[in-house]
């Protein structure tokens, strides 16, 4: 699976269990409901899929579902 | 005045199936759920075990979804997933859904023999088996063995004491038992009471298998040649509910849980102990005060192990004497195999749907009787005309409980 938005955002559905259809870019990670152990369970995963550990307090400063993503794929692609 | 306690609704999934309408109509008829199984699941070409077992093929979460979110029962264990989704059934059938007693009068208790083994067993094959020093954030919170019972809670807004009692194979019949007498105590007014089991994965069969308990054939009750017992897996739940609630509400009653026994043998981690089933079979019988005279419904422990058929039969003779052939035994391990920690609550629940049907659901497999275990047992479909059902229940480790229950 290449890193793409599209890519990344399943991989929140999954592991965040949330529709993709919901994750909307503006959406806040509060909005949507998206707790500390969800945001974890995200960078377990992408670690397991594309080998990059990113420390959870790189996406501490994340607010809406959009920056979240764009620090993920930021990380991801620099590999 | 003790508080009668009545059952107002019941939910399972098994390998017989999902929904206890569907359930029943294959155990009654005698369409076994026993079939070849090969671990791991879903990857022919590197199979390590295989034998018979009852196995969930499919489950159909598509409505508890939609009720509540796929965050209900995204990533979850399986124990846990099946446990939500016999208790959504149980609570729908007897109209409690969003009923304001869920809020604060309700308690859960759910019995499971050994937790997540799904999600340990990938937690550990990432450690062990690829030398990988993570495993999943949510290892814990998925796999721990009371896991059934927060997201039960959750799923249906339940804030009173929630629960998950661990007596290996006794364990959701210890919970219906404790629920009885959770409500009798009015400490609550309705209970959703069962247990759940995941256990058909590598390492939680090796270990069985290596223990020398299973079949290679098939499960065989109190029958000769039989081998072992089968492993199965699912939930089973009932909803108890003091019988003014339940009146006052105007549900319809399914039946009413009378008795409860529950002992220790205090002998042997794994060998039953006669003297502890008895008693356990006695108390129950006290608890409802229900002579052993009385002609019953028997839904045996009946694994079809060659030592805890054997002793089992001994039991019922002691207990039962000349009235036991008055009785009707009923054994559907052969039907739905062994669900460890959910074994007690769906051959309860079996018991209670036999006795509203009139119907005894046939012990499968048997092959001829085995002068140890000579007993009344329903070998094809048969008519019944019973009040009640004493279940059994004996764990390994010596952990007994029976339960009665009576036609509503």
């Amino acid at each position: 699976m290449p890193p793409t938005r599209e890519a990344i955002t399943a991989i929140i559905s999954e592991e965040a269990r949330i529709d993709v259809e919901k994750l909307k870019p503006e959406e806040t990670l509060v909005s949507l409901g998206i707790e500390s152990l969800d945001v974890v369970s995200v960078l377990f995963a992408i670690e397991e899929k594309f080998g990059v550990e990113i420390p959870q307090e790189e996406i501490a400063s994340t607010e809406t579902l959009e920056q979240f993503v764009d620090v993920i794929l930021a990380r991801v692609a620099s590999v | 005045m003790t508080r009668r306690v009545a059952v107002t609704g019941w939910g399972c999934v098994s390998g017989l199936g999902q929904g206890a309408s569907e359930s029943w109509r294959r155990i009654s008829a005698g369409d076994g759920a026993i079939r070849s199984f090969a671990l791991p699941r879903d990857d022919a070409a590197s199979v390590r075990a295989q034998g018979p077992a009852a196995a969930i093929d499919s489950l159909d979460t598509g409505q508890i979804e939609a009720r509540f979110g796929t965050r209900a029962v995204g990533k979850l264990d399986p124990m846990v997933t099946y446990a939500i989704v016999a208790a959504t059934e149980a609570v729908e059938q007897a109209g409690l859904l969003g009923h304001p007693v869920l809020d604060d009068r309700t308690a859960i208790l759910l019995g499971c023999g050994s937790g997540g083994n799904a999600t340990f067993e990938t937690g550990y094959r990432r450690l062990f088996e690829r030398g990988l020093d993570k495993t999943h954030p949510q290892t814990i919170p998925n796999g721990m063995i009371s896991a059934a019972a927060s997201q039960v809670a959750m799923v249906l807004g339940v804030h009173g004491p929630a629960m998950v009692l661990a007596s290996a194979c006794a364990s959701s019949a210890h919970a219906i038992g404790e629920a009885l007498h959770m409500i009798r105590a009015g400490r609550v007014d309705v209970s959703i009471a069962g247990g759940s089991e995941a256990c058909l994965t590598l390492g939680s069969w090796v270990a069985w298998n290596s223990l020398g308990a299973m079949a290679s054939d098939t499960c065989r009750p109190f029958s000769v040649d039989r081998q072992g017992l089968v492993l199965g897996e699912g939930a089973a739940v009932l909803i108890l509910e003091a019988w003014d609630h339940a009146v006052a509400r105007g549900v319809a009653i399914l039946g009413e849980v009378v008795g409860y026994g529950a002992s220790s043998d205090a002998a042997h981690i794994t060998a039953p102990d006669r003297g502890g089933i008895e008693r356990a079979i006695h108390s129950a019988h006290a608890d409802a005060g229900l002579s052993p005279e009385t002609p019953v419904l028997i839904s045996s422990h009946g694994t079809g192990t060659r030592l805890n058929d054997a002793t089992e039969a001994a039991a019922l003779h002691a207990v039962y004497g000349n009235a036991l052939s008055g009785d009707t035994v009923i054994a559907t391990k052969s039907a739905h195999g062994h669900l460890i920690g959910a074994s007690g609550a769906l051959e309860f629940l079996i018991g209670l749907m036999a006795l509203r049907e009139g119907l005894a659901p046939p012990v499968l497999n048997h092959l001829g009787t085995d002068p140890a275990c000579d007993l009344p047992l329903a070998l094809s479909q048969q008519r019944i005309d019973l009040a009640h059902v004493v279940s059994n229940s004996f764990a390994f480790g010596g952990l007994n409980a029976v339960l009665i229950g009576r036609r509503a």
